[in-house]
């Protein structure tokens, strides 16, 4: 294998240590992670150079050493339990899969179904999410140690979110995640990434959405404020397939998260929403992606962002509509709320459409907060600082609307309104 | 209660109140009606407090104490309540929830204990049930697609569920069709008091009639021009403002 790029060693050296120890995966992931770390290795961690990275410096992990390093050491924080049953956790050197799953859905660990030859895996496993030309996720697909898969089977109904929790330690700072809803399932998956200290976290999750399925994906990312989190969320749907995704972004010193659907059968609807809060010198940069290929579908995207302080956001929202994706019905919105004068935004829609008789939306706006309604809310005796925070609230209250799940909606309410009280702010 | 003495403030440079000085005892009901450009809205915003006012000279005094110098929140915790002339939309914020964060912060200020959620519903539905609004509202999000004669019938109804001492109306009459004026000025009649003072800022006479008043200022170019009791209403009701204006200007110029 050539190495084409800087710093490529300590890559390699944990590559080949892996492949060594990984004599027992089938062929087919083997060569699969051959292929992916050639691909990384061709392409180097992405430099502001390149126009999907413009705003997002990871200059700073071309190295490799925040991702390889081991945790700097310290009693790891976790975030107080957001909702559902907790049915694995990856801490340390190991991954947890706790039961009992609910009706009709499989939970195991990757490593658990590779060693059992689920003959499903070869077509699902590193293949929704390409890592042809995304860098990071060949990074991953290259060196993941283990992950969580979960199955809902053919017509299981579970409304019960089922939640994954990242926490520190090798296994999850490659966190993996595989979600396959069978025809006509539903089910509820929520990821949480949370740490301590410096380090890099680069977490990749593919959802399968058969037939008539339902998948309600939330993610939230609590990073801790001195890390790196580069996130991929990417899906594919069937015909008559519904999904939706929430990414919450809250944490980490740089946060990249790419989500993105592609919609192969008729009548499928997606909804990609999400909420980013930031402060300080944080930068939080989502890039969305629909993939319209097949006609009668629809898609509703709905991201919100709350900077203060020096704190950066970018949105880029991409909508394909391919030629034979007539009547697409897309609708697009990212809104922004600074707090202060040196908080900054980078938002743009990017469509590209090639069928002639589909409805597509996009808007974006940068505001501040209404000084008529603070001034009004005063009048009433309610403080300056509380007016802020009821303000920004409300702000981001059409967006916590499409969290699904309401126990979690709540704590996300909450992890808002902490993140700009007063004594916060 | 409120002593207004020789108030100038301006706008942008601009001068809009050039000497009020206005006096307003416990008890008594106080109008200030004028023409359009005379000052009543500034008077009303410099009062509450509003940001881009400035005051160019004299002194506001409230219950003893320098207005001026209070934030507008440290204002209405202290008793002093502005009925908006445009009250202002705030989505994604209950009635509800807005009105009991406004009743408990007055309440923190004030030593007391504040108000569990029940209670305060409790409270709402008990004012909010003569002013004819549905309670539905409360649920709404703040002002939100109200009709103006809502909006204005909800500031009263704020005003009755904070209880201030000193109730400033801006142009609360504006707009409303007759039985909604009458709903207002009962809503305003039922909670006057022996300690509660109202200023009724407004265009139309025809409020007056609902709301006596015990004083009746006329103000023109950002000076009272003329004082007296209700019946100076009924003047201008018949010579329009047109006489006030014309011996103000006569006034100013000599004063100048």
């Amino acid at each position: 294998m050539a190495a084409v790029m800087q710093h490529a060693s300590a890559y390699l050296e944990r590559f080949s240590s892996s492949q060594a120890g990984r004599d027992w995966e089938p062929k087919w992931l083997r060569e699969r992670r051959e292929l992916a770390m050639e691909r990384f290795l061709r392409m180097g961690v992405p430099t502001p150079r390149d126009e999907e990275y413009k705003y997002t410096d990871l200059r700073s992990l071309s190295d490799g050493r925040f991702l390889l390093s081991p945790d700097e050491p310290g009693g790891h924080a976790r975030p107080a339990h957001l909702a559902g049953q907790r049915i694995a956790a990856a801490c340390g050197d190991s991954l947890a899969v706790a039961g009992p799953a609910p009706p009709g859905i499989r939970l195991m660990s990757l490593s658990e179904a590779l060693v059992r030859g689920e003959p499903w895996l070869e077509d699902r496993l590193a293949s929704v999410a390409s890592f042809e030309r995304h860098a990071l996720c060949a990074l991953n697909t290259a060196l993941f140690e283990d992950g969580i898969v979960i199955v809902a089977e053919a017509g299981a109904d579970s409304t019960e979110p089922l939640h994954l929790e990242f926490g520190p330690g090798r296994v999850a700072r490659l966190a993996r995640v595989l979600v396959i809803a069978e025809r006509s399932s539903r089910v509820t998956v929520v990821e949480t990434y949370s740490g301590l200290g410096e380090y890099w976290r680069n977490a990749v999750t593919e959802i399968h959405v058969s037939e008539n399925a339902r998948v309600d994906h939330v993610r939230a990312q609590l990073e801790s404020p001195r890390s790196f989190h580069t996130g991929v969320v990417q899906a594919a749907q069937e015909r008559d397939s519904r999904m939706s995704s929430f990414s919450l972004s809250f944490g980490a010193r740089v946060a990249r998260n790419d989500i993105g659907t592609r919609l192969d059968g008729t009548g499928c609807d997606c909804s990609l929403d999400g909420l980013y809060a930031v402060r300080g010198h944080q930068l939080v940069d989502h890039h969305t992606g629909i993939d319209h290929a097949m006609p009668h579908c629809h898609s509703h995207q709905l991201y919100k962002g709350v900077l203060d302080g020096n704190a950066r956001g970018v949105f880029n929202g991409k909508i394909f509509v391919r030629r034979d994706a007539q009547k697409t019905d897309a609708v697009q919105s990212n809104k922004n709320l600074l707090l202060s004068d040196s908080a900054e935004v980078n938002t743009k829609p990017q469509l590209e459409i090639d069928a002639n008789d589909v409805r597509c939306t996009h808007g974006a706006t940068i505001g501040q907060l209404d000084a008529d309604a603070a001034f009004y809310l005063r009048s009433r005796g309610i403080g300056e600082a509380e007016a802020r925070k009821l303000l920004t609230y409300a702000f981001a209250t059409d967006a916590l609307d499409r969290v699904g799940v309401a126990s979690l909606r709540e704590r996300f309410e909450a992890l808002l309104l902490d993140r700009f009280a007063p004594e916060a702010a | 209660m409120l002593r207004i003495s020789n108030l100038h403030a301006s706008v942008d440079g601009k001068r809009i109140l050039r000497g009020i000085d206005l006096d307003v005892e416990a008890g008594t009901v106080h109008a200030v009606m004028g023409p359009n450009g005379s000052g009543k809205s500034t008077l009303a915003a410099v009062l509450a407090g509003r940001d881009g006012y400035s005051v160019d000279a004299g002194s506001v005094t409230f219950r003893g104490q320098d207005l001026l110098d209070m934030d507008p929140e440290i204002r209405a915790r202290e008793g002093l309540f502005l009925a908006f002339q445009y009250p202002v939309e705030i989505p994604g914020v209950s009635m509800m929830y807005f009105l009991r964060e406004a009743v408990n912060s007055i309440r923190r200020y004030r030593g007391l204990a504040e108000l569990a959620a029940g209670d305060f519903i409790r409270l709402a539905r008990q004012k909010i049930q003569p002013l004819g609004i549905d309670p539905g509202m409360l649920k709404r999000a703040v002002n939100e697609g109200f009709s103006g004669g809502e909006k204005k019938r909800c500031e009263v109804f704020q005003m009755s569920v904070l209880e201030p001492c000193l109730g400033i109306l801006d142009e609360t009459d504006s707009g409303l069709d007759i039985d909604a004026l009458k709903v207002v000025s009962e809503g305003v009649n039922g909670l006057r008091g022996p300690d509660r003072a109202f200023v009724v800022i407004t265009h139309y006479q025809r409020l007056l009639r609902y709301i006596v008043p015990d004083y009746v200022h006329v103000l023109a170019n950002g000076r009272i021009a003329r004082s007296g009791d209700r019946t100076l209403a009924l003047d201008l009701e018949r010579h329009g403002y047109r006489w006030i204006e014309e011996r103000s200007t006569a006034l100013a110029a000599a004063g100048t």
